[in-house]
């Protein structure tokens, strides 16, 4: 048999239509699994698969859709019994191809869901291995809504078979993944893979696939899959407004043929009928499977960026090089800190945001795939990883969802040895910086002879020159007279060889004061000159003023549409915090307000001492406030936004204070215990405990009690506060008091929520039961002052 | 709002057709005895920062519903005979008693709302809890919404969830299956049958006629 991937490059080929209708109408029983009578009645899955190829359909999908082996015991059966009826339909007939059939776990994956991603990995390993050696055409992975599990998928095939891998995910009908992903997050990621065949299948009618084949053919590279439900019959008032059939459905086929729709078949609710009629409907559409697009990008899981004429700005404020606080942030393993400056620079406007995570002490590695995580759980913009550490590179390109941008890789052997070969795996742009084993060349030409050197490499190991953006390295001035020059001319020099530039635009004026105005004026120099992405500062004023008049001056900005929104922000700001400067801190704390109660702070460092201004300002003012919720005159957000003030303050305290000094109140565990998701009682004690300066350790929800035993035994942390909301878990709450006692008798265990009260607190062992928040603050006050 | 039926017209309302009513955000007022009650705040009330994460959060909700209609019938005291599924439950027996037929359904306010939450739980958790408040009262009155609409001219018993009383979360797994809930409202449900997007219900609503 011929390789399907020469086939698709010059004549279409058509997939079968559905599998359940089809063999509901065979006698199988609502609500069974159909890949069940992969055993019981393979006569009948053989019939199926028949019936489709003698409608005309070339490429049959194996019945093993829902099979793994979380789902079925017997699930290398199913699915061995599943490609021989497909194998045996397809025996003697011409131009007949079956693909191994992969839908999607079943569960969610991490950080929304539950399932890790490699072990999602090894789930569809563990199936392609099946697959493989019972003998398939292609794998096809199909049906998926998440972009992650769909690159698990992906990886899995990849690394336990050479089998074409094709792959169509479920849009609704706003064009999107139930995750968020769009069609040109999709194409960017999958290509990058190197998948052989992309599109759509499921969720959706025929007629609202006409849109989606558009954008992917105006995105994809690579021959496009539209496999369609029939319709959705809708209902209004009882009274059905259409329905499609198999006549119709061919007909907008024949309408998804001409706007590019290349391999094309059917999903739920169609069966060989479809299928006969659509092959003849579009009998006399030329084929043309998409041309090679040229876009530079890169993608997240929700959206695609695409370095084109509009600047591009990559956050640059997560790397440690000079800076305190983000440095002890990595040695301490505060997430928080590092996901807020992620949650700051994407409402700057950055585009992409740069991740670095280098500092000796530290696994970076580890470190580096923790942040990526957690970073893609709170920003939907696309990720640079940026690592000298091939290792820590690859760990991070695995776990992204998307396609990310990888920095970098440079023009030494060993880098180009080592790096290259990722980006050929997983995907992805790569910054590649124009220096070699003979150093940083004086001149810009030397500089673009070695950016031409990288790509030609690239080239050997199959990544295209679009997926190389040139950084032509800033030298600063201070050092370096010629620097910036020779830095813009390797710009125009290799703009001119249509590839795309970035800088890392703040080196240009190191050793020099005042940073920001060289910064910003040879920022503008750089865009000039044709600079694409710069890596920059987004709280730099005059980055961004250079940023929105640039994109204004050249037509960029239709309307000076975002330059006016800018300047209206920018000129807002002082008005707004004029009235600030009368607030006290402690009013700003009472009120609830946060940013002035950290100005406020900050302001009042210079005069007082730091455990002053704790005890004399914002302990009273949580008081205050707090008094007047216990009194009920005032409500649980403001006592929470209180209390989001004053950690405000007293993060910014804290950095006043040399390392001894801080006081310390105690340590609180706190967790919602095991089959329990709300939360938000456990959260509000939790930010409240911390505002009254105490060390939370916060386990989350849905806690397994060994792990809360754990986490008391490791801080050697006497108090622990466990909250349940329903009935149902108040039993997992007291077996967490139980094992808790068993390991430290001294332990106490404070608990709350809807569901308990003093009674019932006392009957599973807890020491005190709070009936609300400021209740539980003062338990935890006296039980460290005694 | 759109409905919408998968398998076939409705001069075949089969047992296995199931129906989907979705909504936007503007569609569904939100409940504000429900949401006041969440807040701990008396009704009405609202504020600046209320209002804030009111207005975010509207853009990123995303109703939908799925729902089948099936028969009841009781084997034993105790014991509801759903068709596709047999529960053991005092509770949710005395719920359907006098009942011939129930729906069954599965709502979601979409995925984005935990993608928000999440990123809310890192900056503010004040915004958190109010956001959290807005969007477990926004969802529970879509699901009135969807339970009206179904409903319509039919006497029924009121909602009741697994997790109520004595209903356990487990029976989730067989009634999510059924409606397709992970095919139709991306909800899928972890080891402890907690539903992701959080922000879901489930429920079994009987019909008296």
């Amino acid at each position: 048999m011929k390789d399907i991937r020469d086939i698709i490059k010059k004549e279409r080929l058509f997939f079968d239509g559905g599998t359940g209708t089809v063999l509901q109408s065979m006698g199988l029983p609502p609500g069974q699994s159909p890949e069940l009578w992969n055993i019981s009645h393979p006569e009948r899955i053989t019939e199926l698969h028949r019936s489709y190829l003698d409608a005309g359909a070339n490429i049959l999908k194996t019945n093993t859709f829902g099979v793994n082996r979380d789902k079925f015991d017997n699930y290398e059966e199913l699915i061995r019994e599943g490609i021989r009826c497909a194998k045996k339909a397809a025996e003697g007939r011409e131009k007949a191809f079956v693909a191994f059939d992969m839908g999607p776990t079943g569960q969610l994956l991490e950080p929304l869901g539950q399932l890790g991603f490699e072990a999602a990995v090894d789930i569809f390993a563990e199936n392609v291995r099946i697959a493989k050696s019972e003998g398939v055409d292609l794998i096809l992975i199909e049906t998926m809504n998440d972009s992650y599990e769909t690159k698990a998928a992906v990886l899995a095939a990849k690394e336990n078979s050479d089998l074409p891998v094709f792959v169509t995910n479920v849009y609704d009908a706003s064009g999107k993944l139930m995750t968020g992903a769009d069609p040109a997050a999709m194409i960017a990621m999958l290509e990058g893979l190197g998948v052989d065949a992309v599109g759509m299948n499921c969720s959706i009618g025929p007629d609202a696939m006409l849109g989606l084949t558009e954008l992917f053919a105006r995105y994809s590279s690579l021959p496009i899959i539209v496999n369609p439900n029939a319709g959705l019959p809708e209902i209004r008032d009882g009274e059905t407004v259409y329905n499609i059939d198999a006549a119709d459905f061919s007909g907008y086929m024949r309408e998804i043929a001409l706007r590019g729709g290349n391999i094309l078949g059917g999903c739920c609710g169609t069966d060989p009928e479809f299928i006969r009629m659509t092959i003849e409907k579009v009998s006399d559409v030329p084929y043309s499977p998409p041309e090679k697009k040229n876009f530079t990008c890169v993608s997240s899981y929700t959206h695609a960026v695409f370095v084109d004429k509009s600047p591009v700005l990559i956050g640059e404020r997560i790397n440690p090089t000079g800076k305190k606080k983000l440095k002890e942030a990595l040695r301490s393993d505060d997430l928080n800190y590092i996901l807020n400056e992620g949650i700051r620079q994407t409402d700057a406007g950055v585009h992409i945001l740069d991740v670095n995570v280098g500092l000796p002490e530290i696994d970076e590695k580890e470190m580096m795939k923790k942040c990526v995580s957690a970073l893609q759980s709170v920003t939907d913009l696309p990720l640079q990883i940026d690592s000298t550490d091939p290792e820590t590179l690859e760990g991070a390109m695995r776990l992204y969802n998307g396609k990310p941008l990888i920095n970098s890789v440079n023009g030494t052997e060993e880098s180009m040895q080592r790096v290259l070969p990722l980006a050929a795996k997983y995907g992805g742009a790569l910054i590649a910086l124009t220096i070699d084993d003979a150093g940083i060349p004086e001149t810009a030409q030397g500089r673009a002879d070695v950016a031409e050197k990288i790509i030609k490499r690239a080239a050997e190991y199959g990544i295209d020159k679009k997926d190389i953006i040139v950084d032509p390295l800033a030298l600063t001035v201070s050092s370096n007279p010629d620097g910036a020059l020779v830095t813009l001319e390797a710009i125009r020099l290799i703009s001119a060889m249509g590839v795309k530039t970035s800088l890392g635009v703040s080196n240009i004026s190191f050793g020099l004061p005042q940073r920001d105005i060289i910064n910003s004026t040879f920022y503008a120099t750089a865009l000039q000159s044709g600079l694409n992405c710069a890596i920059m500062n987004p709280f730099s004023v005059g980055m961004m003023n250079v940023y929105y008049s640039f994109r204004a001056l050249n037509m960029m900005d239709e309307g000076c549409k975002d330059y006016i929104g800018y300047a209206a922000d920018n000129t807002a700001s002082p008005a707004v915090s004029a009235p600030a400067a009368e607030e006290t801190l402690f009013n700003a704390v009472v009120k609830g307000l946060k940013e002035s109660a950290a100005e406020r702070a900050e302001k009042l460092l210079e005069s007082t001492a730091p455990l002053d201004i704790i005890n004399e300002h914002i302990i009273p003012a949580l008081n205050e406030i707090g008094s007047a919720f216990e009194q009920k005159k005032a409500y649980l957000p403001q006592l929470l936004m209180s209390a989001d003030a004053a950690t405000a303050a007293f993060d910014v305290v804290k950095r006043g204070m040399s390392s001894g000094q801080a006081e310390k109140r105690g340590d609180v565990v706190l967790a919602t215990v095991k089959g329990d998701i709300h939360d938000i009682g456990k959260n509000i004690v939790k930010v409240l405990l911390e505002s009254y300066g105490f060390t939370v350790y916060d386990l989350g929800r849905d806690v397994e009690p060994q792990v809360i035993c754990d986490c008391a035994v490791r801080h050697n942390c006497r108090l622990v506060g466990l909250s349940a909301l329903m009935t149902t878990t108040v039993s997992s709450m007291e077996e967490t008091i139980k094992l808790l006692k068993e390991t430290d008798p001294s332990i106490r265990v404070m608990v709350g929520g809807a569901v308990l009260n003093q009674e019932y607190a006392d009957m599973i062992g807890a020491d005190f039961y709070g009936a609300d928040a400021m209740d539980t603050v003062r338990y935890a006050e006296s039980f460290y002052s005694r | 709002m759109i409905y919408y039926n998968l398998n076939g017209s409705e001069k075949n309302l089969k047992a296995n057709d199931i129906f989907m009513i979705t909504a936007g955000a503007e569609d569904i007022e939100i409940n504000k005895n429900e949401l006041a009650q969440r807040l701990g705040v008396s009704r009405g009330y609202s504020d600046d920062m209320i209002e804030k994460c009111r207005k975010r959060l509207m853009g990123l909700l995303s109703y939908k519903c799925a729902y089948i209609n099936v028969p009841v019938s009781f084997r034993q005291e105790n014991i509801c005979d759903l068709e596709f599924m047999q529960v053991r439950s005092r509770n949710l027996y005395r719920n359907l008693r006098g009942c011939s037929r129930a729906f069954v359904l599965g709502v979601t306010a979409g995925m984005a709302v935990d993608r928000e939450l999440a990123r809310l739980r890192v900056i503010s958790e004040a915004e958190y809890f109010i956001t959290d408040a807005l969007a477990s009262a926004a969802v529970d009155s879509f699901c009135e919404y969807a339970c009206r609409e179904m409903s319509r001219g039919m006497d029924c018993a009121r909602r009741f969830s697994p997790g109520y009383g004595d209903l356990e979360l487990s029976c989730q797994t067989e009634l999510l299956e059924r409606i397709n809930g992970q095919g139709l409202l991306g909800i899928t449900l972890t080891s402890s049958y907690l539903m992701v997007p959080m922000k879901s219900i489930t429920a079994i609503m009987g019909i008296r006629q």
